[in-house]
């Protein structure tokens, strides 16, 4: 709540202005004079002083001195009929001076005595929902994955993340473990980064004098995710060998230290990921059977982001959001940016993009609120698989198959100059008609 | 009477003329607030009957405005 003096020689505009001030939860006095305005201030102090330019016995200005030799410093607004005023209040540089233009509105009111309006940035970026904590996403895919981990939450049944790279298999893995509330703590480990001989030590821990360079003994993440979720990502990717060890483990839910005589009692939920296809698995025996049924007791598949190209903006503007917060900046994508990230294919997934995001927000002007993407969102890495995967040269396609792609592939490259394209081939211009020819005539290349 | 006297004048008119309409507009928005919270409606009422009186006021003015030129 602010004090507020009114000064203005218009008795009834004085009034009505006093009505809505006081609505806005303020308390405000009049004065129709400087002589009245000088006489309110010997006793009193004011937050801010709203001045009409043209009082009966001289300026507002006026004030504005007497004020300065009496030592008060109140938040002015010059209130005046012409525009000339704003002029003036420019070459006098003061920055506690506003100035409004008659005939007043409340919002201009408003906005003097309560300064812009915070609570819109918040707002925004509460707007959208992270599920579980974390996921982002409002497609049916996607409620359709909530709907599963809400479902397995509930049981304690080992489950498995399949999914592409960057799709988001450990946000998936923390929002299971988020929703079934578990007393424990999440434990995360790459099967894929550890050597053969470092595995069963940490997996299952050792004891001791296990194996030289044991100084001390070390808890395995079966032990230290005890009543919580043990996230294993990569598991295919473990040592086949290393396999019936961990099968022991799933199957009496009790792990022995290397080095230990001791079986140790464990309570957890296996969460495991891979981002090999189900066919990859069971064809090229990189996971036993056995294991696979221990640990897929409830397989759940996350979506790749081209699935799911709705969720695009959501993902974006959360990213930026995020970012934003971190840097105090003030970033916002255009529409049309928004559509050049849905109409992208994303083969690296939610990772992807938020690389790109964070990539085009370091390039952009901090001093700005546009963010500038680049011109190519493609990745290095997603330009060499699709230059890979344009020309497949796979089998079961004959060789005359193959040799009409690849003549056909020279022409286009030296724009149908068929001495060239015969050059580069290695073969005389003279075979080069005559495969044409067989392949149903010159057609285009003429 | 100078050209200097006759801006000075007009000035004046026009400064006569601005004060109804900025006591109308200010009356609209008090009663866009009573209507937006449900306050009495004598409030309003009372409102209407100034802005009424001031649109009198300012053709009154701007006919003065009229009869100078």
């Amino acid at each position: 709540m602010l004090n507020i003096l009114l000064v203005d020689d218009d008795v009834e505009f004085s009034d009505v202005v006093c009505h809505i001030v006081e609505f806005l939860g303020h308390n405000i006095n009049t004065a129709t004079s400087l002589k009245e305005a000088h006489q309110w201030f010997e006793n009193n102090t004011f937050d801010h002083v709203l001045l009409d330019f043209m009082l009966p016995d001289g300026s507002g200005l006026h004030l504005l001195d007497h004020l300065k030799t009496i030592g008060q410093s109140p938040k002015i607004t010059l209130i005046s009929g012409h525009p000339s005023v704003k002029g003036i209040l420019a070459e006098m540089c003061e920055p506690n001076v506003g100035h409004l233009l008659k005939p007043l509105q409340r919002e201009d009111l408003e906005l003097v005595l309560n300064g812009p309006k915070k609570a819109v940035k918040k707002a925004k970026s509460s707007g959208i929902t992270r599920h579980f904590g974390g996921l982002i996403g409002e497609s049916e895919v996607m409620h359709k994955l909530y709907n599963m981990i809400e479902r397995v939450a509930k049981t304690n049944a080992n489950v498995m993340l399949m999914g592409e790279s960057g799709a988001g298999k450990e946000v998936v893995a923390q929002a299971i473990h988020n929703a079934s509330q578990c007393e424990g703590p999440l434990v995360a480990s790459n099967c894929g980064a550890l050597s053969k001989e470092l595995i069963g030590s940490e997996l299952f821990g050792h004891e001791k004098g296990a194996f030289t360079g044991a100084i001390a003994r070390k808890e395995g993440v079966f032990e230290q995710s005890n009543n919580g979720t043990l996230f294993l990502d990569e598991v295919t990717e473990m040592p086949i060998d290393m396999q019936p060890n961990l099968l022991r483990v799933l199957e009496t839910k009790k792990v022995t230290r290397v080095g230990g005589n001791r079986e140790i009692a464990t309570n957890c939920r296996v969460i495991s990921a891979t981002n090999r296809s189900l066919i990859d698995l069971a064809q090229n025996n990189i996971i036993r059977e056995d294991i696979y049924f221990r640990l897929a007791v409830f397989p759940i598949d996350i979506p790749p982001l081209r699935d799911r190209k709705e969720d695009i903006p959501l993902l974006a503007k959360a990213f930026l959001d995020q970012l934003n917060d971190e840097n105090g900046t003030a970033f916002s994508w255009t529409p049309a940016q928004l559509k050049e990230l849905q109409s992208y294919e994303w083969p690296g997934n939610v990772r992807e993009i938020r690389h790109a995001i964070h990539r085009a927000f370091i390039m952009s002007d901090p001093q700005t609120s546009d963010i500038i993407l680049p011109d190519n969102l493609e990745s290095p890495f997603s330009r060499v698989n699709n230059q890979t995967a344009d020309k497949p040269v796979s089998a079961g396609q004959t060789i005359e198959e193959v040799e009409k792609e690849l003549i056909h592939a020279t022409l286009d490259k030296v724009q149908g100059n068929k001495t060239l394209a015969a050059q580069m081939l290695g073969i005389s211009t003279k075979t080069l008609y005559n495969r044409l020819n067989a392949y149903g005539g010159i057609g285009e290349y003429k | 009477m100078t050209s200097e006297n006759q801006t000075e004048q007009l000035n004046k008119l026009v400064h006569d003329a601005r004060a109804p309409l900025n006591r109308i507009s200010m009356n609209a928005e008090l009663i866009k607030l009573v209507l937006e919270n449900d306050m009495p409606k004598e409030k309003a009422l009372d409102a209407l009957n100034k802005i009424i009186n001031n649109c009198q006021q300012c053709s009154a003015s701007l006919q003065k405005i009229s009869d100078s030129q």
